[in-house]
C-alpha cells in the first residue's frame, strides 16, 4: 500500500496537468486530410479520402441516438455529404440522454447545435422564445420548396406563414392485428374500411381472459387514445391552444368507448398481462390488436421475427377518420454563424437521395411527396398503411405550450378511470380543471 | 491553556511573540493548505453554482428566453401559499402547483421514514456479522457489494423486470401483485430496490468504522470482566457514533434527493404516488414542455432546507457523535 | 474505562445466562443472515446474465432461471454495433482513475484538517459543507456547465483590451469531466468522521518526536487509514464509472463519450430491446467487479496486519 501511496501524487498531479493543459479541438483552417471510415450495410467498409480546402464553414448537428444502426446510416449520408460538398464540416454530436435537457442545457448556455431534431409536440415553445431561424429565404436560395413535402407535416412546422423546420421523417398510428388470432376466432381480417362497430365486434369475439388474450390494447397512453376523440369529431385543444376540449362532450364519448374495451375484457392495458408496453404484449400474442406506429415493425422483426400480422389505418369512427401524425424536423438555431451551409446540409438529408435511403432501411418514413409510390411502400404493405395514415384525416401530435400537461393529465384521466374507478366524465373534467390552470399559469 | 492566556494578557496584544499564538497561526495556515483543493473546487463550483441557483430562484425561466425577475412568485406557487403576494382585492385567483405539497412531500417524507432506518439497521447487522471470524467473509463482502457497483439505472430496469405481473417476484411467491402499476405498491416496490442497493455500501462503512475500534479497547474491557452486552452497548456503539452520524445523514440526504430509481422506474406515477421532490424538481426544470427552472430552483431551496431540518433533528438523536464545533 | 467496570459489577448473572444462551446460537444466526443476504444480492444480476445470454427473440420463452438457449448474440452485437467502444472504454478507465485518485487525496487532507486542526471559520465551513450536500443536483447542473464550459459571460470578461474567460473552456473534454469531481463534500464528510474516530496517541508521539503536519498525514495518518481510503476510493470509482448526468452535459462527440454515454444508444426511441441493454451493462458492470475482486486483498490486509490496534 505504501508504494502504492508513493505514487498517488505525482499521478495526480500529471494527470491533472494534462487534463488542464489539453486544448479544446478547435478546426484547423489549413488543408488537412480526413480518413473516414464508416460502416456501410454489413460488411462493406467503405474508406474515403476527402481533400479540404482552407476555409470550411462548421455546422453542428445534433439528434437523439435512435440505435447504433440508425446513426451509422445517418453518418454514411453525412459522409456522401462531405464528399460533394468540401466546403462544410458537419460535426456530428448524438445525444444518448434526455435529449430536450440536453438540448436546453445547451441553449440556456449558448452554445447549441445548428441544426437540431425538433419534434413537433416541443416546437410550440420553441417558435414562442425565438429559438429558431425562419428559413423561408434559405430555401429559396437552396432550392427547396414547400409543396415537395406532405403538406400536414411541412404545415406543422410552419407558424403564422413562416416555416421554421424541414421534417425529416414521420410515423402515424396503424391498427396492427394478429392474423392468426383472428384465424383461431375465424373472424375476417380487418380492412382500411373498418368502423368502430367492427373493431369492437371483433374485440369481443378475440378475447379470452382465461387465457390472458385480449381484443385491443387499450393503454391509459396520451399518444392513443387521443385518436378516438378526432375520430368522433373531438378535438382535445382549441385551434389556437388557447383552452383544453378534454371535457367537450365529444371527448367524453370517445373515452368511455375506449374505456369501455377494457370494462367488457374485450381489452385490456399492457400492466394487465404483466408488460409495461403494448408492443410487447401484441408479439407476445396476447393483445389480438393494437394502436401502434412504424417502430413497432423493426421491434417485431428482432424480439418477435415468427409472429404473423398485418397493418391497417385506424377504423374510423362516427364523425370519420382521425389519426396522430408524430414528426420530427431538422431545425436551424438563430445563433447559428453558418445558417446558409446548415440549410444544404438540412436539404441534403432531406433530399430524396437521402430519404430513399432511410425509407430503404426501413427506420422511418419519408417526408417528401415525390417518394410515396415508391417501389418500396409497394413491397411493404405494413409501412404503407402507417404512410397512408399521413393523408387520412391526421392531425399533429402537439397540444400547445403545455403539452407535457396536457399529456400527463390525459394519461392520469385514463388511469384514475382504469385503476380507481372514477367516472368518465368525472375524469376528464378533473384533467380539464388542471389543463386550464397550467394554461394560465405559463401566461 | 486558559491559564497560560491569563497569565501572561499582553501576549495577546505583542504579535509572535507568544509562542501559543504564533503556532495557532501557523496551524491555522497549514489547515488551509490541507483544504486548498477543497476550496478552490468549492468556490469555483457550489458556491457559484448555488448562488447562481438562488438567484434563478426568484425568476421566471424557461431556459430558452433568459430568466426576467420574479419575486417571490416561484415560492408562493410551490408552497401554494397566498399571502406571500400582496395583491389587488379583484384580482383572479391565483394559480399554483399543488404537487408539492399534496404529493411529493408527504411522499419523500414517508420514503425518508422507512427507508433510512431499515437500511441502517440491515446495514449494521450485515456488518457485525461480517466482523464475527466466520468464514468465506471475503466472499460475502464481494457478493453484498454487487447490487452497489451496479449502476443505480441499471439495477432500476432489472427490478421493472423483476417486479412486472408476471415476474420473478410474483412467480416465487405465488402473488398476483402489478407492484408498479398499483398506485398501493409501487413506491414501496422502489423502497426495497433503495434498501437493496444502498445497504450493501453502507454495510461497508460500518465495517470499516467496526474495524477501526482498537482491538486494546475491547481487551481492557474484556480484562474489566464486561460481558458482551456491556462491551455493545458502552464501547462498540459509542465508538461507531460518527460513523452511524455519517451513514444516517447520507442516507437522509439520498433518500430526500431519490431521483434515478423513480425516473427509470416509474416517472413519479401512476397518479403520482411516486413523484418525490427531487423528481418533481426535475419534471419541472426539464422534462415540461414549458421549463419551470425558476420554480425548480425554489423547490430545491426548500428541499435543502428540509434535509436541514432533519438532520439536525438527528443530530439530537445521535447525541455526542457531534460534527465538527460541537464535540 | 471506569464507568464499564462498575456497571460490570451492577449486573452480572442475568445477562451471562443470556450470553451463554446467545454463544450458542450467534454462529448459525450470522450465517442464516449472510447467506440469506447473499442469495438476495446475486439474484438480480444472474437473472440479468441469464436474459442476457439468451438470444433476443427467446427471451420471453421459459425456463427463467437457465439461458436456454444459449447466445453469445446480444454481446457481440454490442461489441459489433459500436465501433467506438474500446475508446470509451479508456475514456472512462481515465476518467474514474484520475478523478478516484485526486478524490481520496484531497478529501483525506480536508477531512484530516477538519477532524484534528484548529482554524478559523472551521464551524463555518464545515456546516456550508454539509449543506452544499443538500441542494439536489438538478437545479446546479446548469450553473456547473456554465464554469466547466463557455463561461458564466459569453465570450469572456471584457476589460478594455483584456478578455478574462469566465468559463474552463473544458466542454466535449475529458477534464471537464473530471474537474468538478476531483474533490466531493460526501468525501471530506465521510474521512472527517472516520479521523474523528482514530485515537490520536500516534500522531501526537509524532508530533513529539519533531514531524510537521504534512509529515504526519503522508507518513503517519495516511497509511494508517487505508481501509477508509480504499473505501471512498472505491465508492469513487464506481460512482464516477457509472456516472450518466455530468458526462452526458459536458461531452459532445461519440469520440469522446464514456462507456454509460455510449452503452445508452442501446435505449432506443421508441422501444428497447432489454436482453441488448442488460449485456451492455453488464460490461460496464465488469470492471468494477474486477477491481473490487483485486481490492479485496487490501483490505484483508489492512485489517490483520497493522501493528497499530495490537498496541
Amino acid at each position: 500500500m505504501k508504494t502504492l501511496l508513493k505514487w498517488f501524487v505525482p499521478l495526480m498531479v500529471l494527470s491533472l496537468l494534462l487534463a488542464a493543459c489539453q486544448p479544446a479541438a478547435t478546426p484547423t483552417p489549413e488543408k488537412v486530410i480526413e480518413t473516414v471510415t464508416v460502416e456501410k450495410e454489413k460488411e462493406v467498409v467503405k474508406t474515403v479520402e476527402v481533400e479540404k480546402p482552407a476555409e470550411r464553414a462548421v455546422v453542428r448537428l445534433s439528434g437523439w441516438a435512435a440505435s447504433p444502426e440508425e446513426t451509422a446510416l445517418l453518418q454514411s449520408i453525412l459522409l456522401d455529404f462531405t464528399v460533394e460538398n468540401p466546403d462544410i464540416v458537419v460535426k456530428y454530436e448524438p445525444i444518448t440522454g434526455d435529449y430536450w435537457q440536453q438540448l436546453k442545457t445547451s441553449i440556456a448556455s449558448g452554445v447549441e447545435p445548428d441544426v437540431f431534431y425538433m419534434d413537433i409536440f416541443q416546437f410550440p415553445a420553441f417558435v414562442r422564445d425565438e429559438v429558431l431561424l425562419p428559413i423561408d429565404d434559405l430555401m429559396a436560395k437552396e432550392g427547396v420548396k414547400r409543396d415537395d413535402f406532405i403538406p400536414s407535416l411541412i404545415d406543422a412546422f410552419s407558424e403564422g406563414g413562416v416555416t421554421y423546420g424541414i421534417p425529416k421523417d414521420f410515423n402515424t398510428l396503424g391498427l396492427f392485428y394478429n392474423k392468426d388470432l383472428f384465424a383461431q376466432a375465424g373472424i375476417a381480417e380487418p380492412t382500411d374500411d373498418w368502423t368502430w362497430d367492427d373493431l369492437k365486434a371483433a374485440a369481443e369475439a378475440l378475447s379470452d381472459p382465461a387465457n390472458n388474450i385480449y381484443g385491443l390494447g387499450v393503454p391509459a397512453d396520451p399518444g392513443r387514445f387521443p385518436i378516438f376523440v378526432f375520430q368522433n369529431g373531438g378535438s382535445i385543444m382549441t385551434d389556437d391552444y388557447s383552452d383544453t376540449l378534454l371535457d367537450s362532450p365529444a371527448a367524453i364519448e370517445a373515452a368511455t368507448f375506449y374505456t369501455d374495451f377494457r370494462k367488457n375484457q374485450s381489452g385490456a392495458i399492457p400492466a394487465d398481462v404483466g408488460e409495461g408496453w403494448q408492443g410487447t404484449v401484441f408479439g407476445k400474442g396476447q393483445f389480438a390488436m393494437v394502436y401502434e406506429g412504424g417502430w413497432l415493425i423493426p421491434y417485431l422483426k428482432q424480439q418477435f421475427p415468427n409472429i404473423n400480422y398485418g397493418v391497417v389505418t385506424p377504423p374510423a369512427g362516427p364523425k370519420g377518420e382521425g389519426n396522430l401524425i408524430f414528426t420530427v424536423a431538422y431545425v436551424i438555431s438563430r445563433n447559428s454563424k453558418n445558417p446558409e451551409a446548415a440549410m444544404r446540409v438540412i436539404n441534403y438529408l432531406t433530399g430524396e437521395k437521402a430519404q430513399t435511403k432511410v425509407l430503404e432501411s426501413g427506420f422511418a418514413l419519408p417526408t417528401r411527396l415525390s417518394l410515396q409510390n415508391s417501389e418500396y411502400l409497394k413491397t411493404n404493405p405494413a409501412s404503407s398503411a402507417i404512410f397512408r395514415g399521413a393523408l387520412q384525416g391526421a392531425r399533429p401530435f402537439v397540444w400547445g405550450l403545455v403539452g407535457s400537461d396536457v399529456n400527463e393529465q390525459m394519461g392520469k384521466a385514463l388511469e384514475r378511470i382504469y385503476l380507481e374507478n372514477q367516472p368518465v366524465d368525472a375524469a376528464l373534467k378533473q384533467a380539464a380543471q388542471v389543463i386550464r390552470q397550467k394554461i394560465a399559469e405559463v401566461k | 491553556m486558559a491559564e497560560m492566556v491569563s497569565n501572561r494578557p499582553a501576549g495577546l496584544f505583542r504579535r509572535g511573540s507568544n509562542p501559543e499564538k504564533r503556532k495557532k497561526r501557523s496551524e491555522a495556515l497549514t489547515a488551509y493548505l490541507f483544504l486548498l483543493p477543497y476550496l478552490f473546487i468549492f468556490l469555483t463550483f457550489t458556491v457559484f453554482s448555488i448562488g447562481y441557483a438562488f438567484y434563478l430562484s426568484f425568476t421566471r425561466y424557461n431556459l430558452l428566453r433568459p430568466p426576467e425577475w420574479w419575486g417571490l412568485e416561484g415560492y408562493r406557487r410551490v408552497l401554494c401559499l397566498e399571502a406571500l403576494m400582496p395583491r389587488a382585492e379583484d384580482a383572479p385567483p391565483l394559480t399554483c402547483d399543488d404537487l408539492f405539497i399534496k404529493k411529493a412531500l408527504p411522499n419523500t417524507v414517508k420514503y425518508t421514514l422507512i427507508v433510512v432506518p431499515t437500511q441502517t439497521v440491515l446495514s449494521l447487522i450485515l456488518a457485525f456479522a461480517m466482523d464475527q471470524k466466520l468464514r468465506f467473509r471475503r466472499l460475502f463482502r464481494t457478493i453484498y457489494y454487487l447490487p452497489s457497483v451496479t449502476s443505480s439505472v441499471v439495477i432500476s430496469l432489472i427490478f421493472v423486470w423483476l417486479f412486472s405481473p408476471l415476474g420473478i417476484v410474483n412467480q416465487i411467491f405465488n402473488l398476483n401483485i402489478n407492484w408498479l402499476n398499483d398506485p398501493r405498491y409501487a413506491f414501496y416496490t422502489i423502497m426495497i430496490l433503495n434498501v437493496f442497493t444502498t445497504s450493501g455500501t453502507l454495510m461497508l462503512i460500518f465495517l470499516a468504522g467496526l474495524q477501526d475500534i482498537p482491538t486494546a479497547i475491547y481487551e481492557a474491557a474484556s480484562i474489566d470482566g464486561a460481558n458482551k452486552f456491556q462491551v455493545l452497548r458502552y464501547i462498540t456503539i459509542p465508538m461507531l457514533r460518527p460513523v452511524v452520524f455519517f451513514v444516517v445523514t447520507v442516507g437522509l440526504i439520498g433518500c430526500f434527493q431519490v431521483f434515478d430509481q423513480i425516473y427509470v422506474m416509474t416517472s413519479g406515477g401512476p397518479l403520482d404516488s411516486t413523484t418525490t421532490v427531487a423528481y418533481l424538481i426535475y419534471k419541472w426544470a426539464f422534462r415540461d414542455t414549458t421549463v419551470k427552472m425558476g420554480q425548480a430552483a425554489a423547490l430545491s431551496f426548500i428541499l435543502a432546507l428540509i434535509i436541514l431540518v432533519f438532520t439536525l433533528i438527528q443530530r439530537r438523536i445521535i447525541e455526542g457523535s457531534g460534527s465538527v464545533g460541537s464535540a | 474505562m471506569a464507568t464499564i467496570s462498575q456497571t460490570v459489577s451492577k449486573k452480572a448473572t442475568l445477562s451471562d445466562r443470556l450470553i451463554v444462551v446467545l454463544d450458542r446460537i450467534k454462529t448459525p444466526v450470522f450465517y442464516f443472515i449472510l447467506i440469506g443476504w447473499a442469495v438476495l444480492c446475486i439474484a438480480p444480476l444472474y437473472f440479468t446474465l441469464v436474459f442476457s445470454l439468451k438470444p433476443v427473440a427467446n427471451v420471453y420463452d421459459p425456463p427463467l432461471f437457465w439461458p436456454i438457449p444459449f447466445s453469445l448474440e446480444n454481446f457481440r452485437d454490442v461489441i459489433g454495433a459500436l465501433p467506438l467502444f474500446p475508446r470509451w472504454l479508456l475514456n472512462s478507465t481515465i476518467i474514474s482513475l484520475v478523478v478516484t485518485f485526486a478524490r481520496v487525496l484531497f478529501c483525506a487532507m480536508a477531512g484530516y484538517a477538519f477532524a484534528r486542526m484548529e482554524f478559523p471559520l472551521k464551524k463555518f465551513l464545515f456546516t456550508a459543507l454539509l449543506i452544499s450536500m443538500m441542494i439536489p443536483g438538478q437545479v446546479t447542473l446548469i450553473p456547473n456547465f456554465l464554469v466547466v464550459g463557455p463561461g458564466i459571460i459569453r465570450g469572456g470578461l471584457k476589460i478594455g483590451d483584456l478578455t478574462i474567460p469566465t468559463g474552463f473552456g473544458l466542454m466535449d473534454n475529458l477534464g471537464g469531466v473530471i474537474l468538478p469531481g476531483i474533490v466531493a463534500a460526501f468525501g471530506i464528510f465521510m474521512m472527517t468522521q472516520f479521523y474523528k474516530s482514530i485515537p490520536k496517541e500516534l500522531e501526537e508521539a509524532a508530533m513529539m518526536d519533531g514531524l510537521g503536519r504534512f509529515g504526519i498525514f503522508f507518513r503517519i495518518v495516511l497509511p494508517i487509514s487505508t481501509t477508509q481510503l480504499l473505501t471512498l476510493a472505491l465508492l469513487t470509482f464506481q460512482g464516477e464509472w457509472n456516472s450518466f448526468m455530468w458526462p452526458l452535459t459536458i461531452l459532445r462527440t461519440p469520440e469522446n463519450f464514456t462507456l454509460p454515454i455510449g452503452l445508452n444508444w442501446f435505449r432506443g426511441e421508441y422501444y428497447t430491446l432489454i436482453s441488448k441493454v442488460l449485456a451492455g451493462s453488464l460490461f460496464n458492470t465488469l470492471p468494477i467487479l474486477i477491481i473490487f475482486f483485486i481490492f479485496q486483498r487490501y483490505f484483508t490486509q489492512s485489517i490483520a496486519g497493522t501493528g497499530l490496534k495490537e498496541g
